[in-house]
């Protein structure tokens, strides 16, 4: 109970009330404008965490990025373009809705749906992240090293790309993170006699460069998105009710795959969204009705891809394997903030972990008044023109990179990795891989290395302790399934001819 | 810009090779069998085993289709037309150009410089470019000098509150 307490205590000042509103409305207008992700919310929001409170700083990264993901669904609803890749699973649903003139049901279930699947990730997270820590506790190099590999294999099937471009995409961040002097042997590795690389190459300026920068190159290339047509909305909670009522089962599916794919390590709100969506249609009595505004999966994925994003914490606080891109993130605070990840966290900083609980729960409160305010507003915000935003995030994103570690060099690899992310993003290599690699690399190197050092350059140790081997079970399922769709779509046009 | 698999697939090859080779160079730990060489020379074989698949075309009944862009773009990739994905560059190479003037023209007058630039090749009218680049980087310095103390560069112009 006197953790509890604790726990109110450090989410009750000043400092913390202030950022999580203030980062709330931020995460609100950066999800909504289509282009910036919540992960590129959440990569420019890194350096004002040095100057606050642990809690504070978690706070700004957990209301941001939950906000961030319902309000991409704005855009999407009204304009068809999705405001984050979270959004684009039902974009087409929602706007069909709003064709029918029913904008505002469908923009009230993106935003009732979000909030309940944020507050049920919430509850989950709570429920497993303790129970994990302690099965995570027996826990030796060769289950991190097999959980680390799985992550980035489900960063691969997360991907709707080619998954060997996926795997090339991981490879490749899983290559940058070789680069420094941080290495078995402690040699300079892949460093070229630069002393800016001894350090090794951080992921911030990385994602920056590719979630930030790479939109802005895009951006110069592509046309403009169609004007947002002038549209009066009714009440937006208005029918929701009945909505929860009528759909209730697809909801609490939603929301038990969204936490579910969300733990999975690698795999976030994107992939939660997708697959929600498809169970919805899949399991639906009216099957007919999908992608003519029907707003079952919509209800569905709603609450997935907000469940995802607290479910991703799982990996996060127990093992500092990112359960998705922000999470990614948001453990390098954690680090700076002294939260080492862990399953020791639930046992020594456990009123930190409460008031986290707290700070989630708060997040998803606050998302239903703001969210309603900012679909009233999002007339307005989504007529900002792109010439006019653009050019600030570029700003930020020099000035951001800078902050880091006053080191003009990572505003050069800033842009350097911009030009990659661009580069992979229009030739079909997925950047979610490939940031996941780099923030896992040293992880899974160390691992492996340990691992083989244990095992004496034998493999078969690997495969030997029953948990290790459960998730070498899995890893190499997902490693093969996309060789499975392949075969299985093969043979079913010769059972269509036959 | 639209480059054949052939080409990624194969730089792909390219880069796991050197990484292989660069990898089998590096000194090993003395009395350790497992060094710093394993995880490079595991990675390069894997890049060259998924650029040659790339690069023969397996997998690509898994892609989704390109969106092609027919609608005419505004702004200086408009204006370039059949050079118009030199455009993409001019984010950043406004970024290198923050690195190299920084330290000589101050803050203030390199994001000016930055925010005009970009704004104008995304295609803003001049009053919006112009009013944007006054305004953005004194707010900018404002909150990341003052609230979050980062040493941004004086230069040749100073703000008043440093």
């Amino acid at each position: 109970m006197n953790t509890a307490l604790e726990a109110f205590a450090m989410v009750a000042t000043t400092e913390v009330a202030i950022a999580i509103l203030a980062s709330a409305v931020y995460g609100m207008v950066i999800g909504a404008l289509p282009g910036l992700t919540a992960t590129m919310a959440t990569a420019l929001l890194v350096p004002v965490t040095f100057y606050l409170s642990p809690i504070a700083a978690m706070a700004t990264i957990i209301t941001s990025s939950a906000m961030a993901i319902f309000s991409g669904d704005i855009p999407g609803a009204l304009m068809r373009i999705p405001g984050t890749p979270a959004s684009a699973a039902y974009t087409d649903e929602a706007y069909a809705m709003t064709r029918k003139g029913q904008a505002e049901t469908a923009l009230g279930a993106a935003l009732w749906f979000s909030a309940i699947g944020g507050i049920v990730g919430t509850v989950a997270l709570m429920i497993l992240a303790p129970a994990l820590a302690e099965v995570a506790l027996s826990f030796s190099t060769y289950e991190y090293f097999w959980l680390s590999f799985l992550g980035l294999m489900c960063a691969t099937l997360v991907a709707r790309s080619s998954p060997i471009k996926a795997i090339a995409a991981a490879l490749l961040g899983l290559l940058v993170a070789c680069v420094g002097i941080e290495n078995p042997g402690g040699v300079p590795r892949f460093t070229f006699g630069s002393t800016d690389l001894l350090g090794g190459i951080e992921p911030l300026p990385a994602l920056v460069g590719v979630f930030a920068v790479s939109e802005i190159m895009r951006a110069m290339t592509s046309p403009l998105p169609p004007p947002i047509p002038n549209r009066k909305l009714g009440s937006i909670l208005g029918g929701q009710w009945a909505l929860t009522r009528r759909y209730q089962k697809q909801m609490w599916r939603g929301n038990v795959i969204g936490v579910l794919i969300g733990a999975l390590p690698g795999a976030g709100a994107d992939m939660a969204a997708w697959v929600a969506y498809a169970s919805s249609k899949r399991f639906s009595k009216e099957r007919e009705k999908f992608g003519t505004g029907h707003p079952e999966g919509l209800v569905e994925s709603g609450a997935a891809n907000n469940s995802a994003l607290a479910g991703g914490w799982v990996p996060a606080l127990l093992f500092g394997i990112p359960g998705d891109t922000i999470t990614a993130i948001a453990i390098g605070v954690l680090y700076m903030k002294g939260l080492n990840p862990g399953p020791t966290l639930f046992t020594e900083k456990a009123s930190s972990m409460y008031a986290l609980y707290i700070v989630f729960i708060l997040a998803n409160v606050l998302m239903i008044p703001l969210g309603i305010a900012m679909i009233r507003l999002s007339r307005h915000v989504l007529r900002a023109p792109r010439a006019a935003a653009m050019p600030l995030i570029l700003l930020l994103c020099a000035v951001g990179a800078f902050a880091i570690g006053n080191n003009p060099f990572a505003v050069v690899l800033v842009a350097a990795f911009g030009v990659l992310g661009y580069l992979m993003e229009r030739n079909g290599y997925p950047v979610a891989a490939l940031v996941l690699g780099i923030v896992m690399g040293t992880m899974v190197e160390q691992n492996l290395v340990s691992s083989l050092i244990k095992s004496d350059g034998e493999v078969l140790p690997f495969f030997e302790r029953p948990v290790s081997s459960v998730l070498a079970a899995l890893t190499i399922t997902a490693l093969l399934w996309p060789a499975g769709v392949w075969v299985l779509r093969r043979l079913q046009p010769a059972h269509a001819a036959r | 810009m639209h480059l054949s698999d052939r080409i990624t697939g194969g730089f792909l090859v390219l880069l796991g090779a050197l990484a292989f080779w660069g990898g089998s160079r590096l000194p090993g730990v003395p009395g350790q069998d497992v060094g710093p060489a394993v995880f490079p020379m595991v990675i390069g074989s894997g890049l060259v085993l998924c650029g040659a698949l790339i690069a023969l075309g397996i997998g690509r009944s898994f892609e989704a289709p390109e969106p092609d862009d027919t609608d005419a773009t505004p702004g200086l990739a408009g204006r370039l037309g059949r050079f118009a994905p030199v455009a993409a560059l001019v984010p950043p190479a406004l970024l290198i150009f923050y690195v190299l003037a920084a330290d000589r023209l101050g803050f203030l007058l390199t994001a000016a410089v930055m925010v005009l630039a970009a704004a104008l090749a995304l295609g803003a009218s001049w009053r919006l470019a112009v009013g944007l680049a006054l305004l953005a980087p004194p707010a900018v310095h404002l909150v990341f000098y003052r609230l979050l103390r980062v040493p941004l560069p004086e230069g040749l112009l100073a703000a008043p509150w440093a």
